[in-house]
This record gives structure tokens, sequence and C-alpha cells, in this order.
């Protein structure tokens, strides 16, 4: 059983990049039950600002910065213009974020066209341990990773703002009469939510494929994990990421990449069957 | 004869000499061609350098007389999507605007909707590489088939590079399956061994497990039937694993796009093999190139096999009018058999509804191919019959 390092790399990886992945849309579905059909698109302006850092020949980690502001700026706009007018209104939030989502898309694709982008690795070569070959770079992002997660956790739970965000979740009319401002909170978790996608993509872009297109495969893995994870807490995020993010690893190790997404689908169907709100559920 | 009867038969006399000098315009008219590519979709990437091509080879053809005398007039229309909507578009093209031919670069799903539409009635040249195996009546296939990408190359790898295990990965449907059949073949007859055999559904975008099983079998060839995005992401995971130092890597649907998606410094040891590289070193293939950056500028998109298939189409479609007399399907069909043409891949020779051609294999140099081998008048293989 040699090969066990690798498999359990692989299974840390790839929760660690789901959650990462599905952050945003943690937040701004979980918190403020808006479903930005848009999520993939934010996920996408974070690799091309690193596509647009490598074209200008920047240094590369100033990718990062561009990345976050860029989505803020846009989340922002797109906070004040369009959702905050349809927090009551799922499904009109939805069309509104999908037809974002294709306006998004076709705006990159006449900035930057069709063709696919290879982001340059900025930390090539792997690490050799428990005798295999590891990734340097994928090492780094789990690392950071981890520690985003653990800070933002430890965040949630002792800031004042962290209070506020869980009274206005539980009840927004009485959070409202005891005098927290909920449109700003509002506004701050969702651009927080399109920084987060931004920021998974930007790390993101030196190991998948970036295109114009790229978007819309995100949005359908984190559908996957919030409903197996539940809305609403990082618990459930990191929860939701495990159990799809290792239910594909390991059947996918043992059957087959086919019988890996059958095993996430089936999951998922049962979770919407018999638990809906997920493992975690808000409130 | 009386003033009346004058008047009427002069009437009548004009009136034939001027609906005769209409038909006569008519004549020399354009003969509309159907130029079916995707625009839009998941092969929208290979939209524009079709179009491109297809244009530079209709007008290179009208400046040499047309066809049969008349001057092509395309009809462009986007079947990227579903085989319904391609199957409508083509309808349109056909009965409404009358196109009497068509070229078609897409992929097999609408292809075999199409053919279903035809009927065989009319001309239909299908350009892209493919899986082998279209016989019907009126279709003239210019595209690739695995025979032709894998019989000549296969065996010279194994012998200059010293290489006989071979993983076979890909997509999971009819292309990548029907590769893997041949190649299977063709590895056994060069000495090799098949160490593993992988079919991913196209939904996939992580490949760490199959990258560990490549590893875990010792594969020192991998045979990359993965299309579009998977392609992308699959060989970049790869390189950053370090297995692009043990294993080399054959692609035969990695054009140049593909390459530049995977970046030069994931492309060590990788391997395409096609029938067209923007980078072929002959007169006629540069000239091309050339001619076509003059033509539609540097940033235009990018050369490629699957778009340079749309400008053979064209030179294929004169040659065969030519040698037919008409584009009815009765005569393209008698004297399909031995149209040959030229173009920037050199010559093309039709047995069987397929064509023998030349076959390059080429190494990624960086994130550019370059040929390594040229593989000359390679047979599709016997595929109808």
């Amino acid at each position: 059983m040699e090969m066990f390092p690798l498999y359990a790399m692989n299974l840390l990886y790839t929760i660690a990049t789901l959650g990462l992945i599905v952050l945003g849309l943690a937040v701004v579905f979980g918190f403020l039950g808006v479903m930005n059909m848009a999520h993939g698109e934010f996920i996408m302006i974070g690799a091309y600002s690193a596509v647009f850092v490598q074209q200008a020949g920047y240094y590369p980690l100033l990718a990062i910065p561009l990345a976050l502001v860029v989505c803020a700026i846009v989340g922002w706009l797109v906070e004040w213009g369009i959702v905050r007018h349809l927090y009551r209104r799922p499904f009109d939030t939805l069309l509104a974020t999908w037809g974002l989502a294709i306006l998004m898309r076709k705006c990159i694709e006449i900035a930057f066209g069709r063709k696919y982008r290879s982001i340059d690795q900025i930390l090539p070569g792997t690490v050799g341990f428990a005798g295999i070959d590891y990734p340097s770079y994928r090492l780094a992002l789990m690392v950071a990773i981890a520690l985003f997660f653990a800070a933002l956790f430890i965040w949630y739970r002792r800031s004042n703002t962290g209070a506020r965000i869980k009274a206005m979740m539980s009840n927004p009319e009485l959070a409202a009469a005891v005098g927290i401002d909920t449109a700003r909170l509002a506004r701050g978790a969702f651009v927080f939510g399109t920084c987060s996608a931004g920021l998974a993509g930007v790390l993101m872009a030196p190991l998948v494929r970036v295109e114009p297109y790229m978007g819309i495969d995100y949005l359908l893995s984190s559908f996957f994990v919030l409903v197996v994870g539940g809305l609403g807490s990082i618990q459930g995020l990191v929860t939701g990421a495990a159990v799809i993010g290792g239910t594909n690893v390991s059947i996918s190790t043992l059957s087959g990449a086919t019988g890996g997404y059958l095993a996430v689908l089936l999951i998922s169907i049962v979770f919407l069957w018999l638990k809906p709100n997920g493992i975690y559920s808000r409130g | 004869m009386e003033r009346r009867q004058f008047i009427q038969s002069s009437f009548t006399a004009a009136l034939i000499a001027a609906l005769g000098g209409v038909r006569w315009a008519r004549a020399a008219e354009t003969i509309k061609v159907g130029i079916l590519i995707p625009l839009s979709g998941p092969a929208g990437l290979f939209g524009a350098s079709s179009k491109n091509c297809a244009l530079m080879a209709i007008d290179e053809v009208n400046a040499a007389g047309g066809i049969l005398g008349r001057q092509i007039e395309p009809l462009f229309a986007d079947v990227g999507g579903p085989p319904a909507d391609a199957v409508q578009a083509a309808q349109k093209l056909w009965k409404a605007e009358g196109a009497e031919a068509f070229i078609g670069m897409h992929d097999s799903a609408v292809r075999g909707a199409l053919v279903g539409v035809f009927r065989g009635q009319v001309p239909y040249v299908y350009t892209a590489v493919y899986e082998g195996g279209e016989c019907a009546k009126g279709t003239y296939v210019l595209g690739e088939t695995p025979t032709q990408q894998l019989q000549p190359v296969i065996p010279w790898l194994a012998e200059q590079k010293k290489v006989g295990k071979w993983y076979l990965i890909g997509n999971d449907y009819n292309w990548p399956r029907n590769t893997n059949a041949a190649a299977k073949d063709y590895i056994k007859a060069s000495g090799g061994s098949v160490v593993g055999e992988e079919y991913l559904p196209f939904t996939v975008d992580n490949f760490d497990s199959n990258l560990a099983q490549i590893k875990k079998s010792g594969a020192d060839a991998v045979l990359v039937t993965l299309v579009g995005g998977a392609s992308v992401g699959f060989n970049r995971a790869f390189a950053s694993f370090g297995l692009a130092d043990n294993a080399l890597r054959l692609g035969t649907l990695i054009e140049e796009n593909t390459l530049m998606g995977i970046g030069a410094a994931n492309s060590k040891d990788l391997y395409a093999s096609g029938g067209y590289f923007r980078n072929i070193d002959t007169p006629e293939a540069k000239a091309f190139a050339e001619a076509y950056t003059k033509r539609f500028g540097k940033d235009a998109a990018v050369l490629n096999m699957m778009g340079e298939s749309c400008y053979e189409g064209v030179k294929f479609l004169k040659a065969l009018a030519e040698k037919a007399g008409s584009l009815k399907v009765a005569d393209t069909e008698a004297a399909a058999e031995g149209t040959t043409y030229e173009g920037p891949r050199g010559k093309a020779v039709m047995h069987g509804r397929h064509v023998a051609r030349n076959i390059y294999l080429a190494a990624a140099n960086g994130a550019e191919f370059e040929v390594v081998k040229t593989f000359e008048n390679v047979s599709p293989g016997s595929n109808c019959g």
C-alpha cells in the first residue's frame, strides 16, 4: 500500500480546494439566502486577474490583490444594483444572477478571447516525502487554505461582526430593531462571498484550465457540497466538502471517475430527499 | 401581318427574349455552399479559425474561376450546439436558402443527425478528425481516422523512444473508445502492452486519482484521448506531478489551442499525431500560414487542424465537382473514388469515401509544435467494406 500517502494527499487537496471554492457561495447562499448563479464567474474573474498580470508582465503575486479588488468592486455593484432588491425573491435572484453570469462570461470573452490560457507556475517542482512526490504549489496552497479557514472560524466565533451576522441570520427584523445595520452587513457578506470566489480563482489558476466558460463546473460542485453540508456555518461547509470530495476521490480511485461522479450524485439525491437542510442546518 | 398581330407577336418575342435573358443570367449566378461550423458550445473555440480558413479557400477557388464556372457563395451556420439545433440550421440552409453542397466541421453526434436529414440527397463533406466508419451515401470524409493517426506512429514511437507499457486514458464516448481499440492492435504489434485503460466523464476536472493509477502502473507512454478542457487539465496535472520525466504522452486531438492551455512548462515529451500543424515545414504549409497571418493578422484565431480542415473541405469540393461534372449526388458518387486535391497538408487521394494523406507526428517544443516525423500517404484503413 505504498500509494496510500498519495491517496491521502489527493483527498486532503480535494477537500481543501472544494472548501475554498464553495466558501463564497456558502456565505452568500447560507447567510443571505441568495443563490448566486454567477458564483463560478467570480472564480473566473479571479483566474483572469492572473492572466492579466501575466500578460502585462507584472510580478505574479500582484494577481491576488487585483482579483480581490475587482471582485469587491463588481460584487458591490451587483449587490447594490441587483441583489439587494431581490432578497425575498429567490427565483428572481436565480434568474438575475444567471443573466449576470452570461454577461460576465461574454465580457471576458470579448476582452480575452475564447482560447485557453496557461498561468505560469510560481512554485514549480515537487517535494518528496513518505515515498511520494507531491507538487510544491499544491502543498503551499493546502497550508494556506487551512490557515485561512482556521482564522475565519476563530474570527466568526469571537468577533462582534460575527455575532451581528448570527443575529441577522436568525432574526433579521429583531436585529434591525436592535440597531444592527442589516443592509450594510448583508452587502459586506455578499462582497466577502464574491471576493472569496475571486481568491479561489486566482489561487487555483496555475492548476486548472482557464477559459471564459470555466466557472460553470464550479457552480455545480458548490451546489453538491452545500446540499450535503448545509448552509450557514463553516463546519457545514467543511463537512460538505469532506463528504463530497472524499466520496469522489475514494470511489474514483477504486472504480473509476464515472463511479465517483455517480456516488456524488447519489449522495446529493439522498440528502435532498431525506435531509434537505444538510448535516449542519442553519438555526 | 395585321398591326395587332404584329404588336402581339413582337411583344411575345420580346417577353421570351427577356425571360431567356433572365434565365441566362441565373445560370451564371453563384453556387451556394453550406458551411457548418461550431460557433458556440464546447467546440466554439474552433469556430473562428474554421471560418477564416473556409473564407481563404473560397476566395482562392473563386479567383480561379469558382466551381464549374460559378462563384462560391458561402452560407455559414452554427452547429456547435445539440444535434437538434444543428439539424434545424442545416435544413434552413438547404431548403430555404438553396445550398447545393455542405461542408461540415463538427462532432460526430451532429454528423449522425445531419446524415439522417440529408439522406444522400446533397453532397456532404465531413472534415473533422473522427472515429472512422462513416459510409452514408453522399458523404465524403476528409477527417483523420484512428487507423491513420496511430498505425505508423505507435511503432515509430515504440522503437525510437523505447516505450512498451502504454496507458490509455480518454473521455467516455465513441471516439476515444474506437481510437483505443485500434491502438491496442498497434501496441501489441509493436511489442508493447497495455497497462491501463480509463474512460472519464466530461465533468471530471480533477485527475489526481488517474495520475496515481498511471504512476502505479509503471507506464512509460500514455495515449491521451481526452478532449478540450479535460485534455488541458490532465496534461497540466500530469507534468506538475513530475510524471513527464518517466512517461511520454501521445495525443490524437492535441492541437495548437490545447497546447497553449497546457503551457510550455508542462509539455515535456508531449507528442501529437494529426494531419495538420501550423508549423509544418513544407513550402505549401508555410505559404498557407503566412497568407493566413497576412489576411487575418497576428492576433487572429490560431491555426489548428480543426480550422484548417475547412480549407481542405472547400478545395476537395472543387476537385470533386470538377471530376464529377456537377454537384448532383448521383454524379459525385460515381466520381468520388480517386478524387485528388492538394493543400497545405500535401496531397490527398480519396478511397472508399476517406482520404489517404500525410500524417505528421509533432513534438511540443515549448508552447509550439515541431514536426519530428512525416508519414507519407497513410491509408485511412478500411472503413466502408
